[in-house]
């Protein structure tokens, strides 16, 4: 058996704002559904009931991102180390870590990337995140903000295309969501056991290789 | 009585010649109360409910049958006369709707010209939901309507603004899609959108060229999708849009709320009949409106179809759909694909550990 260090990874504001966002992201998602095709799915009840749940979610997960952005700049102060792909990154930790999972993994090879708080993230994932927390989560957000204030901002839908252009946007994003939301809880269970990072997201302690 | 046998002809001849000449005498011509009651002195000399705007008068379907029609006892000598010409009830025409509104709640609150002034009244079908919504706002005051029904009705300010009261309020069971150009006021964002004249209309096609062809290029009767994507590719720039609103495919006056009214879904699903209806509606030079219908299904085409009207879970695009199922597809492929490489060389991996979400 391996032998295991810990490290303290997660703290405890980014476990509240992940599994916050997470239920949020999944109350959305499942929402979204019966708004888009209520002719064929109908978990919530009555219409209105799902779309007032994600109106709730939806500003449930801006205010938490907006929670979690001023934890990594004000408290932290890691958010750029974290989250911003450093040249030697991108020129070769990305196509090494995507070689990684893709080949070396299924031979049993070592994770090319070891965790620690201020660099806790290997290259894909920063890539991965750097565009989902600064780009695909803002747009969403200002998306489904839009189309919530239909009246008061009427003329700004116009401006951005029209309401029908905004909604395409928002589902098409949300698409992306749904379509990271597989992978990310599969990649979850890459850990040394399948519940060890999920484990270590809600402890904040992640077991390590011993070398 | 071989006189009367010649006697009683004539005068049955006289009585005629006269009664006629009385009669012809008594008919007035539109024009000639308008003379009088088309002219703004009247509201000046305190007796303003005596004036009919001609414009407003001259497009209603009750100019056309002339004022005596309705008011038949005036005389060739009105007003020296100073006698008050009698008005013709509505239920003399119109006694199937003047029977379904008396069975209905409104009836002890307001008359028919209460709602409908019958010298500026149109035809239903050329009436915006949003000059509907005029009338019902003179007793239902708009805040507390918008305030009551937000108890319920999600966006209820939003669907206050883009519906006529009827469409819930009403008997008919289906609706259809109105759209109107609209013409930007003022160059701010702010200054918002006005439905747009004949006269705005007129300016964007040759002299003697129906204001249609803004949209109908080929002046077939017919909106296309092909014609809808010119327009907006143009409109921008013209400072025009689009903007469609739901209407009751048939007007009724019982005012009940169907129940199926309820439920959201009775609007917010796809497939509906309703949404694949739609006219335009031009302003004609007497002020009419025009009706023209538009190719089926217009409104719920993303690309070519009216931009800014969309309704949750009915006006959906099948394409993004199917696009942005692609998208869930592709992550969903990615677990399965790796997660039965995994399984099939879980033994080359004892003991050690991957990590990364």
């Amino acid at each position: 058996m391996a032998q295991h260090d810990k490290i303290y990874l997660n703290p405890t504001p980014i476990r509240i704002w992940h599994w916050l966002n997470a239920l949020g992201i999944v109350t959305l998602t499942l929402t979204g559904i019966q708004i888009r095709w209520p002719e064929f799915l109908n978990i919530f009840g009555a219409y209105k009931a799902a779309v007032s749940l994600h109106n709730t979610a939806g500003i449930v997960v801006s205010i938490s991102y907006l929670l979690w952005m001023a934890y990594y700049i004000f408290v932290a102060g890691t958010l750029l180390k974290i989250y911003v792909p450093t040249a030697e990154d991108l020129k070769h930790g990305l196509l090494r870590q995507a070689i990684f999972y893709f080949f070396f993994y299924f031979f049993g090879k070592p994770n090319p990337h070891t965790p620690t708080p201020d660099n806790k993230f290997n290259p894909l994932q920063k890539v991965t995140y750097l565009m989902i927390m600064f780009l695909l989560l803002p747009l969403v957000i200002i998306s489904g903000f839009l189309i919530m204030n239909i009246g008061p901002l009427r003329e700004v839908i116009i401006a951005v295309g029209g309401l029908k252009l905004l909604d395409g946007f928002h589902y098409l994003i949300a698409c992306c969501f749904t379509a990271f939301l597989f992978i990310h809880v599969y990649l979850a269970t890459l850990g040394h056991t399948p519940f060890a990072h999920t484990k270590s997201m809600w402890t904040g302690w992640e077991e390590e290789d011993k070398p | 009585m071989h006189y009367s046998r010649v006697l009683v002809p004539i005068f049955a001849v006289l009585l005629i010649m006269v009664s006629a000449g009385f009669i012809s005498a008594e008919v007035a011509p539109r024009e000639r109360c308008l003379h009088c009651h088309g002219n703004r002195s009247v509201i000046s000399s305190g007796k303003g409910y005596l004036y009919i705007d001609p414009h407003k008068f001259t497009a209603t379907t009750h100019s056309r049958i002339g004022c005596s029609s309705c008011h038949d006892s005036v005389t060739s000598r009105h007003p020296a006369d100073a006698l008050r010409p009698s008005r013709a009830s509505c239920k003399e025409c119109h006694l199937p709707v003047v029977r379904e509104y008396l069975g209905g709640i409104h009836a002890e609150k307001a008359a028919c010209p209460d709602c409908h002034n019958p010298h500026t009244v149109r035809p239903a079908e050329v009436v915006s939901g949003a000059d509907m919504n005029v009338q019902c706002a003179r007793c239902h005051d708009n805040a507390g309507i918008i305030k009551k029904h937000g108890h319920w009705l999600p966006q209820a300010q939003l669907h206050i603004t883009a519906l006529p009261c009827i469409t819930c309020h009403t008997g008919s069971q289906q609706y259809v899609i109105n759209l109107y150009i609209q013409s930007r006021h003022g160059d701010k964002p702010r200054d918002g959108y006005a439905p747009a004249t004949h006269d705005e209309l007129a300016a964007l096609v040759r002299p003697g060229v129906p204001v249609s062809r803004v949209i109908d290029a080929d002046g077939d009767g017919v909106v296309s999708l092909e014609e809808l994507r010119t327009f907006h590719r143009n409109a921008a720039t013209r400072g025009m849009r689009l903007w469609g609103m739901m209407m009751p495919e048939k007007i009724t006056h019982t005012y009940r709320i169907l129940k199926n009214r309820w439920d959201c879904t009775f609007c917010h699903a796809s497939g509906s009949k309703a949404l694949q209806t739609s006219y335009l509606a031009i302003p004609d030079q007497d002020g009419r409106s025009i009706r023209i219908p538009v190719e089926k299904g217009a409104v719920l085409d993303l690309l070519y179809g009216t931009p800014d009207f969309y309704m949750m879970g009915t006006s959906r695009s099948s394409t993004l759909s199917i696009i942005g199922l692609a998208i869930v597809a592709c992550g969903a492929m990615v677990p399965l694909f790796h997660g039965t490489l995994r399984f099939l060389t879980r033994k080359k991996r004892k003991d050690t550990p991957h990590g990364a979400a």
